[in-house]
């Protein structure tokens, strides 16, 4: 309060160390200071204590910290992060597909058509296999590990790359039959 | 498992390929430890911050708008440095007026901290003596080398605010190193007397 006007005002001050004054503010700084003693000290100590920081050296990073952050795909919860996310502690195909897309700076061309059969196709296996499980788990309960989906193209196989790879691919007649047989008097369109 | 597998998308072949998540710890994790370290003050507080930086950084990748890669993770590390610092204020001085900005935080021995991030531990020190706020524009100035602009939109504030936290913080820094250099061997037995 009691600093005359004639000083430089305490953020020009730190804002000259910094170069962040513009070129007139800069210059007519720099007049005042070749007459002002008190200023010319304040600026000074700005310099002393900016150099003191800077005379930092890099810090390594700790090996176990590390490689807990490379971990952070597999231990992490992503809430929302799509659908499939509770597959994510098993599959390293689908964690890892969580982060790579969404780092792409232009979302490519995504062909709508396609990505809506995709949608659609996956929408019917997981169906097909929810109906397929419930089935087992109703008619069948003595079976051996048979639950499966009637493979609709490459999008069954989509589904099962993102599976632990341990679940065999045999689909057994039986469980097909009694599918088609408990839609039918359920009522639906087919 | 060792390593994530450079998973990429289909088309992948227009040049651009997208990162893999082993890439960005290795690109990044230095200079968010660095900060965190410079913040926070000691090792323990510097990975958890750095951790949960990079666990924020996971969660919202999808979000990520590309070209801001680092201020994105200047402006993670030094919000979660001022929520934890906000978080202990509250439990440990409530009571204290307002002009109490001192945090002390778990002091390590200076021979720790040069072990550790090989910065000076005198100051290392100073830089703990300042209050948080203070601390933040100093460090993204001085260390990580923001420009006043940069650091304004990092913390939220306007570009006055900038200039004078960093004058203030500066001025105290050097007072603080100043009151450290002649009692340096002292300085840790006064502590536990």
């Amino acid at each position: 309060m009691s600093i005359p006007e004639s000083h430089l005002a305490q953020e020009a001050i730190a804002a000259l160390v910094d170069g962040e004054l513009s070129g007139g503010a800069a210059n007519r700084a720099a007049r005042h200071l070749t007459g002002c003693t008190q200023c010319r000290l304040a600026v000074q100590a700005q310099r002393e204590a900016k150099a003191a920081l800077q005379r930092d050296a890099d810090v390594a990073v700790p090996g176990d910290l590390l490689s807990r952050l490379n971990a952070i795909p597999f231990t992490a919860d992503v809430p929302s992060g799509g659908g499939l996310g509770g597959l994510s502690a098993g599959g390293g195909g689908l964690t890892a597909g969580s982060w790579a897309i969404p780092l792409a700076p232009p979302e490519p061309p995504a062909r709508p058509g396609q990505a809506r059969w995709l949608r659609r196709g996956m929408t019917g296996a997981l169906a097909g296999l929810g109906l397929g499980v419930a089935v087992l788990a109703v008619g069948l309960p003595a079976a051996e590990r048979t639950e499966d989906v009637p493979p609709p193209g490459s999008v069954a196989g989509a589904v099962r790359d993102t599976l632990p790879t341990e679940r065999t691919d045999v689909v057994p007649p039986v469980v097909r039959t009694i599918t088609a047989a408990n839609t039918l008097p359920a009522g639906g369109p087919n | 498992m060792p390593e994530a597998a450079p998973v990429l998308p289909a088309d992948a072949a227009d040049g651009w390929v997208a990162p893999t998540w082993d890439q960005v710890v290795r690109e990044h994790s230095a200079r968010v430890y660095r900060l965190a370290y410079r913040l926070s003050g000691n090792q323990q507080d510097a990975e958890d911050l750095t951790q949960e930086t990079f666990v924020r950084v996971f969660r919202s990748l999808a979000d990520f708008s590309p070209g801001t890669f680092e201020g994105w993770l200047h402006r993670i590390t030094t919000n979660l440095f001022l929520d934890m610092v906000r978080r202990r204020q509250r439990i440990r001085f409530d009571a204290l007026p307002e002009d109490t900005e001192r945090l002390p935080g778990s002091a390590p021995s200076p021979e720790q901290v040069y072990a550790d991030t090989h910065l000076d531990p005198q100051v290392q020190a100073a830089l703990d003596a300042l209050s948080p706020e203070f601390r933040v524009a100093v460090v993204l100035c001085d260390i990580e080398g923001l420009t006043y602009e940069e650091i304004a939109a990092t913390l939220g504030i306007k570009l006055g605010t900038v200039r004078s936290r960093i004058h203030r913080g500066r001025v105290q820094l050097r007072e603080a190193l100043a009151h450290l250099a002649p009692r340096r061997p002292a300085a840790a037995e006064q502590e536990v007397s």
